[in-house]
């Protein structure tokens, strides 16, 4: 069975149908492409995805479970975690403690012990301290860890924002745009990064981006979405070399 | 000489920052114990000592829910009205069963603390879902609301029980045997004057101890991750009401306690007191001590509740003086050009000091 089963969703702004009738199914350890022309509905479908917005049709399985209308927090829990276009990293804390934070719900200790310093708070926190490391460790950024999030260059902060979002221990990771705002040499090694990603941690990748070098060099599938509706699907060769597809990109 | 390079890597520059505010509040302690033991300070400065810790713990406790998390609260003299009522009635109720203040106190403060943290919890349960502004204003409303029903409320007891009105003394019905508790206006008189010095410092330095082990703990990792970008905490799981409840609680629990030790060191406790100037001037406090800040917040309090009191000798000019220095305190604090010639200055200064240190380091060994 498919790890996520979109089926028929769609929601509705008004009389604006943002996404339409969006169906796609993703496999446990596939990297997959959303792409599709500006304004397509692509930011959308994530933000239905992880409960941003509730979706006004449609259905959303993940590992089999209903995660249909479930708030963003329940549904991150339920093993959904995602990144932003434009990046949100708690920006006052250091690189470590953002990942930290992504372990909140993963590593537990009440507040009193938190407060009171029980053995069990010097315990977790060297366990949390550990993970952190090893997490920032992929992405190259252990040797900045005490650094302040809104200090780091933007391609780190990129990375770190991936890196807060594995913190979670989700099934599935959506990126958006990861690559935006990255030049062809820091593509190159997000793509590396991506990649390994999924091979070390087993995971499943989901992700939004206009770079197209990005797109054909790792996504195994695509969707392609133009004015909320699904324009093509399949591999991610067929869809490059859609007509229909180049057209939406391209005009006529 | 390796293990100590070890030993330094392992404190973080957080604890680190931490046991410098601990160090430096024992220390004015002991410098004010031996003034005042050897008779140097005069009767207005002791009459400070107590207030100094009451206004500095209020301002900490504020400075989680300013600072922290990040939220406008002006209802803290609310919290403290709570605090000072439910801990005054304690002391008054239980000053013949319990005669020893070492215990009868620190219960005062707790059960004043407790009290104001329900009331913050249920307070926070609607309120918290107001954010910025709106929640400035509705906080400012509870601590009117509260300040205002203390001050209506008569309760008596007598050989039938507790009587409480709303209305007058005489509503009560009191047996010629009763006894007054809360006198409406009046206030609550004759409870027991057991705040001294040493407990209010010892209560500040717990209150340091909490809040910076709440701050360096998965808890305040939390709530500060929700004040830098609410919408990521969500995606990351975080439960937003959860985090902002268990802070709003901390600082009304600790603004209780405050409230308590105050009530404990006056004659006389009226509801009048914990108007809407008393949670501005402790805003104040947070702010020109730094949002974030608990040093910061420790500092201000003191030196703003000192200097109205040093100035009196030149009356005229008081307020005069007070407002330039708030004024400049603010310039200092929020202006990036002079903190920056601060912050540089004092780079070099710690510069020549770590410049000498391996010389002295290397002679030693």
């Amino acid at each position: 069975m498919a790890l996520l089963e979109v089926k028929n969703l769609g929601i509705t702004f008004g009389g604006l149908h943002a996404v339409d009738g969006f169906s796609m199914s993703i496999e446990k350890g596939e990297l997959y492409g959303l792409i599709g022309p500006n304004g397509a509905g692509k930011t959308t479908c994530f933000n239905l995805l992880t409960g941003v917005y509730k979706p006004t049709m449609g259905t959303i399985y993940l590992d089999g479970e209903n995660i249909t209308g479930k708030s963003t927090i329940d549904i991150n829990k339920a093993g959904i975690a995602r990144t932003f276009q434009n990046i949100r990293l708690f920006s006052n804390l250091s690189v470590i403690d953002n990942v930290k934070a992504g372990l909140t719900n993963n590593y537990r200790y009440s507040t009193a012990t938190g407060v009171f310093r029980l053995p069990k708070f010097f315990k977790t926190e060297k366990l949390m301290n550990e993970k952190a490391h090893e997490l920032l460790k992929v992405f190259g950024l252990d040797e900045e860890s005490s650094t302040m999030a809104a200090n780091l260059p933007y391609g780190k902060q990129r990375k770190l924002e991936i890196a807060r979002a594995l913190a979670t221990d989700p099934k599935l990771l959506l990126l958006d745009e990861p690559a935006a705002g990255m030049n062809p040499n820091e593509t190159a090694e997000l793509m590396n990064t991506i990649r390994f990603v999924r091979d070390e941690f087993d995971m499943t990748v989901l992700l939004i981006e206009h770079d197209m070098s990005l797109v054909s060099g790792i996504c195994e599938r695509l969707s392609v979405l133009n004015f909320g509706q699904l324009l093509c699907q399949g591999k991610t060769s067929d869809v490059l070399s859609d007509p229909e597809v180049i057209t939406a990109y391209l005009g006529e | 000489m390796k293990g100590q390079i070890d030993l330094k890597r392992k404190i973080s520059p957080a604890t680190r920052g931490s046991f410098i505010t601990y160090g430096m509040v024992t220390a004015a302690f002991i410098v004010t114990q031996i003034l005042v033991s050897t008779g140097r300070v005069s009767n207005m400065f002791q009459g400070l000592l107590v207030p100094f810790c009451v206004y500095s713990i209020a301002a900490v406790s504020l400075n989680l829910t300013v600072g922290i998390l990040g939220e406008l609260s002006l209802g803290q003299a609310g919290f403290m009205c709570v605090g000072a009522y439910t801990g005054a009635i304690f002391s008054l109720m239980t000053k013949d069963a319990i005669t020893s203040a070492w215990v009868r106190f620190p219960l005062a403060l707790l059960i004043g603390g407790l009290a104001a943290a329900i009331f913050g919890v249920l307070i926070g349960i609607p309120v918290l879902r107001l954010r910025g502004d709106y929640l400035a204003i509705v906080t400012l409303a509870f601590g009117e609301i509260i300040k205002n029903v203390f001050a209506a409320l008569y309760i008596g007891t007598d050989s039938r029980g507790v009587h409480v009105s709303l209305t007058s003394q005489g509503d009560l019905g009191l047996e010629p045997d009763g006894k007054m508790i809360i006198n409406g206006a009046l206030g609550i008189s004759g409870a027991p004057k057991d705040s001294t010095f040493v407990i209010g410092f010892v209560v500040l330095l717990l209150t340091l101890i909490v809040m910076y082990n709440f701050i360096n703990s998965r808890t305040g990792r939390a709530v500060m991750s929700i004040r830098d970008n609410r919408i990521a905490a969500e995606s990351i799981g975080l439960n937003i009401t959860k985090y902002k409840l268990i802070t709003f609680g901390l600082t009304a629990f600790l603004g209780g306690v405050a409230g308590s030790l105050f009530s404990h060191n006056l004659a006389v406790l009226q509801a009048s007191k914990f108007d809407y100037n008393l949670s501005i001037l402790i805003l104040v406090f947070v702010v020109l001590g730094g949002i974030g800040s608990m040093r910061g917040s420790v500092i201000a309090a003191v030196v703003l509740t000192l200097l109205p009191e040093v100035l009196r000798s030149i009356n005229n000019y008081r307020m005069l003086i007070y407002s330039v220095v708030l004024i400049v305190m603010m310039i200092f604090t929020s202006n990036a050009t002079i903190r920056g010639f601060f912050a540089a200055n004092f780079a070099k200064l710690k510069g020549v000091i770590i410049k000498n240190k391996p010389d002295t380091a290397k002679e030693g060994v």
